[in-house]
């Protein structure tokens, strides 16, 4: 069976920008996600 | 499309909705609407400007050119990730450290409100009116792909949910959306790219049916030729150091590391993503040869190629392109507008609930009129191609008097700025309209008369307040943020090993460059040069940007 290296090097590269793009933005979007919540409760408490 | 791709299409917008107006509980102040609370992280940085960055013109447009002209085209999304590597580096973290909103504002720091005032304007008409026409462009370009001939069903589709979710939530939300399509384009442009070239008989087979020209890189002759590569590097670096929508986007970065490493990577992260959405247009050539609008080369690809459900997921791609690349200039309009022209000369008393709500409406009106003029375009023909060209040939002389003389000569004053940002805006408006030099010849020309008259005014006129100079200046080092946070990025590393990686750096720019000149001797060897010279670029910007 043929393989176009080059299309499929270029196919690759482009799956592994997603994958990352993918994982990374997710983790440091629960990061900023737990630091809004913490935000959000240190104004409750100081309200309270 | 069918029943199931209309459903794939409301769907992914749905959810863009709701992922967008969640973050209207995030903006609690004019800092979280304008820049996300400075708040982003590299990963997310990078994204959200590459989401800005690459729209419809590219899947369409650019890949309408590849299809035309060959493969050169490439260089005018490559260059312009060189120069948001080069302006990640150098330029970015300056203004973060200034802790700006807006170009306008760089420029009241730097020499006086009056400057401030005359650019925002100008800004805020420029942005206005590009979102006009790129989105008649998009609205034209849904049509043959979808098969659904509707002009308003599009312009409304593509409009008013990212109205109202960047009216909504601001940067935060047009950040968050931007990461969600930025996935959806990148992985519209994989389903495509193996199912166009199997078509062609892979890449032996497109090499076998296109001339040779077409799969040349830097060529001698044509019209993206090896001039076109250095004026197109040289408006890159114009725009990657002072556009405003690309801009608020770095200014929301967490510190001036993120700013860098941000930028380095959506710089890397583009260049294979380019290859994605531009190699269909060459097998485009090939599958459908003989269409005459060139724009049209990949919709006819996409609409013959695709089967039902993939072409739904395919469009959502293209419709994130679109959104992010609006969302992110109303958005600028709104900043440019609400803390430029309102806050700084209207009210200058408004409280930051007052001018939040202002940029809200700026947003909303924004939007209308982007609806208003898409329906304008096709009544104003050529006029608009000539605006565009003016615009663009304006933006330069503003990168002289913001950037290289901004932040690189204390003599310039407010006086020559503005001699020399209307003196090079003026060049360029009689070399493209009077003398019809091309795009390349008159970019030049204003951007020398800019750099020109900026010095003689400055020298015959008084000194510049030394308070402003000291200001800036300062921020070409560190800043008080930075020594609190124990984060200082240096411009110039300190390591042996940061200094070793701006070396590599600089290796990159000079392979590259000498790629283009081997291109104007007509060298076969130009286009492998001048590639392998932007990976080295690349590589020499990514460890010093990890590295300090």
């Amino acid at each position: 069976m043929y393989v176009d290296w080059i299309t499929w090097g270029i196919w690759l590269l482009g799956l592994v920008i997603l994958v990352v793009w993918i994982w990374i933005p997710l983790q440091e979007f629960k990061k900023l996600m737990a630091q809004r919540r913490k935000k959000v409760q240190g104004k409750l408490q100081a309200k309270g | 499309m069918n029943f199931f791709d209309y459903l794939i299409v409301f769907g992914f917008m749905g959810l863009t909705f709701y992922v967008g107006s969640i973050f209207y509980q995030w903006v609690g102040s004019t800092e979280d609407f304008y820049v996300a609370g400075r708040k982003l992280t590299p990963f997310i940085l990078a994204a959200v400007l590459t989401a800005t960055n690459v729209n419809l013109y590219s899947f369409v447009g650019q890949a309408g050119i590849a299809y035309k002209h060959g493969m050169a085209i490439l260089w005018q999304t490559w260059t312009g990730n060189m120069a948001l590597v080069f302006s990640g580096l150098f330029v970015l973290p300056i203004l973060r450290r200034l802790r700006i909103k807006t170009i306008p504002e760089l420029l009241e720091l730097r020499y006086s409100k009056g400057v401030r005032t005359f650019v925002a304007v100008i800004w805020v008409v420029r942005l206005a009116f590009w979102l006009g026409v790129i989105s008649y462009a998009a609205a034209i370009a849904a049509q043959p792909i979808t098969g659904f001939h509707s002009f308003t069903f599009w312009i409304l589709i593509f409009s008013v949910i990212a109205i109202i979710y960047t009216m909504l939530g601001g940067m935060w939300s047009v950040a968050f959306t931007d990461v969600m399509q930025f996935v959806f384009m990148l992985l519209g442009a994989l389903i495509v790219l193996p199912l166009a070239m199997s078509k062609v008989g892979w890449w032996p087979g497109l090499t076998a049916q296109l001339p040779p020209e077409s799969l040349t890189l830097v060529t001698q002759a044509g019209i993206y030729n090896w001039k076109f590569i250095l004026a197109i590097f040289l408006l890159g670096i114009e725009w990657a150091c002072v556009d405003q929508g690309l801009l608020q986007r770095a200014f929301g970065a967490e510190n001036t590391k993120t700013v860098a490493r941000g930028l380095v990577l959506a710089g890397i992260i583009t260049t294979p993503f380019a290859l994605l959405w531009n190699i269909p247009g060459l097998a485009s050539r090939i599958l459908y040869p003989g269409i005459e609008n060139a724009d049209m080369a990949v919709p006819t690809l996409l609409a013959n190629l695709l089967p039902n459900v993939i072409l739904g997921l395919v469009v959502c791609g293209l419709i994130s392109s679109h959104l992010s690349t609006i969302s992110a200039n109303l958005n600028g309009v709104a900043t440019v507008f609400a803390s430029d022209i309102y806050e700084n000369i209207l009210n200058r008393k408004a409280t930051d609930r007052e001018v939040l709500r202002i940029a809200r409406i700026v947003t909303a009106i924004t939007g209308i009129a982007m609806i208003v003029f898409a329906y304008l375009v096709p009544r104003l023909g050529g006029v608009v191609n000539a605006y565009l060209t003016i615009i663009a040939i304006m933006d330069m002389p503003l990168f002289i008097i913001a950037v290289i003389y901004g932040l690189l000569w204390k003599r310039a004053n407010w006086q020559g700025a503005i001699a020399g940002y209307a003196a090079g805006a003026l060049a360029g408006i009689i070399a493209q309209l009077h003398f019809r030099f091309d795009f390349n010849t008159t970019t030049f020309i204003s951007a020398g008369i800019a750099l020109l008259v900026t010095p003689i005014i400055s020298l015959f006129s008084g000194f510049p307040d030394s308070h402003k100079i000291d200001s800036i200046w300062r921020a070409r080092y560190t800043s008080e943020e930075e020594i609190r946070g124990n984060g200082v990025y240096h411009i110039v590393p300190k390591t042996a090993v940061g200094k070793l990686s701006l070396v590599i750096y600089f290796v990159g720019l000079l392979l590259f460059l000498a790629g283009v000149y081997l291109g104007s001797r007509g060298e076969t060897t130009a286009s492998l040069v001048a590639t392998f010279g932007m990976i080295i670029y690349f590589g020499g910007g990514l460890w010093r940007a990890y590295t300090n």
